[in-house]
């Protein structure tokens, strides 16, 4: 009987440690359906077994310390926030997604929250706009502009871009896009596109007649014309391979960044019928 | 003094009262409403400048709103420039919410009473940032406030627009209350006018002329109330000739019982008249009486003394002579007879000396005095002696004087009177002068009173008669001397000793007189 207590107890004091060994930690920068939405996405495609961690229920998250006594194989960071404070350690490979802008950092990739520029120049082809103007705040959405010039310049489209450094800068610099421009495109960029300043854009399309080509369905009430929207599962999923493959040994830097694969395409066809604009079979 | 009473024809004139009433109503109510008129219009010009500068206000919110966010003087200089163009707006400021005026059109400090308002200018609510877009954020309706937009509204158009509106409501006031004024002096003169008539005829009426009447048009309620006045004026007018008829029936009535009062008047006065030569009589004839009968009174005690010497002589004589004769009759006899007469001599005349002396009370006693313990009983026996001349041979007199009854007040020389009317008339009702007279004395405990009954058995007395028994001058014997005031006199008399005096009487049985007196009443009256 003393050899059987002593083997129960033995068990006891090991189960913590069976509950502590995973290999994925999933960091969430706070408590957003949006989120959770893509890390429910991630569980469909990686069976991996993880752990969750919301950093907005800790004053300070002490990520070295838990890397070191968990020892995850792999971190998913889930928002700007988490992807940030993901990106200060080096020894586990990190994924992110959900992030607006993150950072290029070795030992990081992931699916960012921008859709591929392609697949709006296609939309602005589709419509047969040649001159799409653009407003962008360098600091934020400079790379993302510069692929898209890229890919402009390659199907013959001219982005006509205005630089702003406040969103107090937004109206003026679309009031000076009057007449030189055949569409805009509203970038997901928070100083380009802040709440103050949403209304100038659909004002501009108004008084111009030109379309505004926008990254959310919500816009389309305002008057945006086609909404190219993100699918945040789809994202989850996506994320979710890339985490299944490096938990299978492919190295992290095998990985590029990607652009979301899937997007959701909505229009306003009343917005469309008044600016007279026909969608070409080109669209997404 | 003229226009005084101008003054008081016109205050006391209904016509005129009536007017005043409807003019001063009119006049109230004219403006009441012209005041309310005035009022509402000055609140609604109000508020349709207040809605005017808060759609204004709005709109320029609305506007202002991105050139606002970008600090647009330039835009926002326009905007309020666009706005301060209405006539009502005096001044607008564009402001961000450090209060910093981003741009004004005119001059806040020369405005005086002027309406201000602000209005704040906020960003579109629904819209949310890039990033909470994208995390699937559902637009919430919240409005973050960039900035104040403020206007004050001129008023002094508000100012005109009440001096226009009081002066034109005093016009029209006053021309509605001049022309309803006139239509009611109208109506009411042609209202009042069969009035007026009506008043004149009552008037007429009031002043005695019962037969006045006025034609009045129409069948209205004036037509219907002259007609109910004149209705009544007639009946008047009968009441009246039935009053003067009534008057004189009445005086020939008064003159009628005056008369027959001052026959029953004089009868008695005729009557007291001879009571009083009675009396005087009475007095007269018991002087005469009573010195004659002291003499024979004094002559029999002489007698008697004179008897009382002269029997021991007589005496002595009888023993040494012998018996002998004293007119005509022996000494022996004589001598008994002789002092039995002088006794008879002495209470005869003593008894006469006591019926004279009652026919004295009676006749010329006091009659006003009042003794406070007065035996019925001696009353009765009093009254027996006045009486007993009258008694016959026929009429057999009995009397049942009761033990042990109380005295009572009262006047011993009047129940004397009472009671010798009421034995005379028993015996008078006795036929043939044959009969029984009871007279009865007893005490009623219960009632506390002093009864004397007198009772005969003769013919009785009808019932028609018995009603008016003690009515005055009614009797069966006036043709035989009688006053027929006996019955009257004596029940005045008891009742003024608090009693009372009662006959019941069956025909062909008797009659019963009772005379109740109080034991211990007092009779403040007599005592007087």
């Amino acid at each position: 009987m003393p050899i059987l207590r002593a083997i129960f107890a033995v068990i006891l004091l090991l189960a913590p440690f069976q509950v502590l060994a995973y290999d994925v930690l999933v960091l969430q920068s706070l408590r957003e359906k949006g989120y959770d939405e893509a890390v429910k996405g991630v569980r469909r495609e990686c069976k991996a077994s993880m752990r969750t961690i919301i950093l907005s229920d800790y004053a300070e998250a002490d990520l070295t310390r838990i890397i070191r006594e968990e020892h995850p194989k792999l971190i998913i960071a889930v928002g700007d926030g988490a992807v940030d404070l993901a990106a200060n350690q080096r020894s586990t490979p990190v994924l992110y997604m959900m992030a607006l802008s993150p950072k290029q950092r070795p030992n990081l990739s992931g699916v960012g929250m921008l859709l591929d520029p392609v697949k709006y120049l296609a939309v602005f082809n589709s419509m047969g706009s040649k001159r799409v103007g653009i407003i962008y705040d360098p600091s934020r959405s400079g790379s993302y502009l510069k692929r898209a010039q890229s890919a402009a310049r390659r199907i013959g489209i001219d982005l006509v871009a205005r630089e702003v450094r406040t969103p107090k800068e937004t109206p003026a610099m679309l009031d000076s896009l009057r007449g030189k421009v055949d569409a805009v495109w509203m970038l997901p960029d928070i100083t380009a596109v802040s709440p103050a300043s949403t209304e100038a854009y659909f004002l501009f399309s108004q008084g111009q007649s030109v379309p505004v080509v926008t990254f959310a369905e919500v816009y389309l009430t305002m008057g945006g014309a086609i909404a190219l929207g993100i699918d945040r599962y789809d994202i989850g999923r996506q994320l979710g391979e890339m985490s299944q493959s490096v938990l299978n040994g492919t190295p992290i830097e095998e990985l590029s960044p990607q652009y979301p694969r899937m997007s959701l395409s909505k229009s306003n066809d009343g917005v469309l019928r008044r600016l007279k604009i026909k969608i070409g079979s080109s669209a997404p | 003094m003229t226009q005084n009473w101008n003054l008081s024809r016109y205050r006391n004139s209904f016509r005129f009262r009536l007017y005043l009433i409807f003019t001063g109503t009119i006049a109230l109510l004219t403006a009441t409403f012209a005041s309310f008129y005035v009022m509402t219009e000055m609140k609604g010009y109000r508020n349709t400048l207040e809605r005017e500068g808060r759609l204004l206000a709005t709109i320029l919110a609305q506007n202002a709103r991105l050139p606002l966010f970008a600090e647009n003087e330039q835009a926002l200089s326009l905007l309020a420039a666009g706005t301060a163009r209405y006539p009502s707006v005096r001044f607008v400021s564009i402001s961000n919410t450090d209060d910093r005026i981003l741009s004004s059109v005119g001059n806040r400090k020369n405005i005086e009473n002027a309406i201000e308002m602000s209005f704040p200018v906020t960003s579109p609510g629904p819209v949310l940032s890039p990033e909470a877009v994208l995390l699937g954020h559902k637009p919430i309706a919240e409005e973050r406030g960039i900035g104040w937009v403020r206007l004050h509204l001129d008023t002094s158009g508000a100012k005109e627009r009440l001096n226009k509106l009081v002066a034109a409501s005093i016009a029209i006031a006053t021309l509605f209350w001049v022309v309803v004024s006139l239509l009611c002096y109208q109506v009411l003169k042609r209202a009042t006018s069969s009035f007026n008539r009506l008043l004149a005829g009552i008037e007429e009426i009031g002043f005695g002329k019962l037969s006045a009447r006025v034609e009045l048009d129409g069948n209205d309620e004036l037509e219907r109330a002259a007609t109910a006045i004149y209705s009544m004026a007639a009946s008047l007018e009968l009441r009246e000739l039935e009053n003067v008829s009534l008057q004189e029936e009445l005086l020939k009535a008064m003159k009628l019982e005056v008369q027959e009062e001052k026959m029953r008047v004089m009868a008695r006065l005729i009557h007291t008249n001879k009571m009083t030569s009675l009396g005087l009589l009475l007095s007269s004839m018991a002087h005469e009486i009573n010195n004659p009968n002291a003499s024979i009174r004094f002559s029999g005690h002489n007698i008697t003394k004179i008897w009382r010497d002269v029997v021991p002589l007589l005496d002595g004589v009888r023993r040494e002579e012998g018996d002998f004769y004293l007119a005509g009759v022996p000494y022996e006899t004589a001598r008994d007879a002789l002092a039995q007469n002088a006794v008879n001599i002495v209470e005869n005349s003593e008894r006469i000396a006591r019926v004279v002396q009652g026919l004295r009370d009676y006749g010329v006693g006091d009659g006003k005095k009042v003794r406070p313990y007065m035996e019925v009983n001696t009353t009765v026996s009093a009254a027996l002696s006045v009486l007993a001349c009258q008694m016959k041979q026929d009429v057999q007199l009995k009397t049942s004087l009761g033990n042990d009854i109380p005295a009572v007040a009262g006047n011993q020389q009047q129940i004397e009177q009472v009671l010798i009317n009421l034995i005379l008339n028993a015996m008078q009702a006795l036929p043939g002068g044959r009969g029984e007279v009871v007279i009865t004395t007893r005490y009623d405990k219960g009632a506390e009173k002093v009864v004397i009954d007198v009772q005969d058995n003769g013919t009785g007395i009808s019932s028609e008669m018995i009603d008016h028994l003690f009515e005055p001058f009614q009797s069966t014997k006036l043709d035989k001397g009688g006053s027929g005031l006996g019955l009257y006199i004596s029940q005045f008399i008891v009742t003024e000793h608090g009693g009372t005096l009662n006959v019941s009487s069956q025909l062909g049985k008797g009659t019963l007189a009772r005379v109740a007196l109080p034991v211990k009443q007092l009779l403040p009256q007599l005592e007087a």
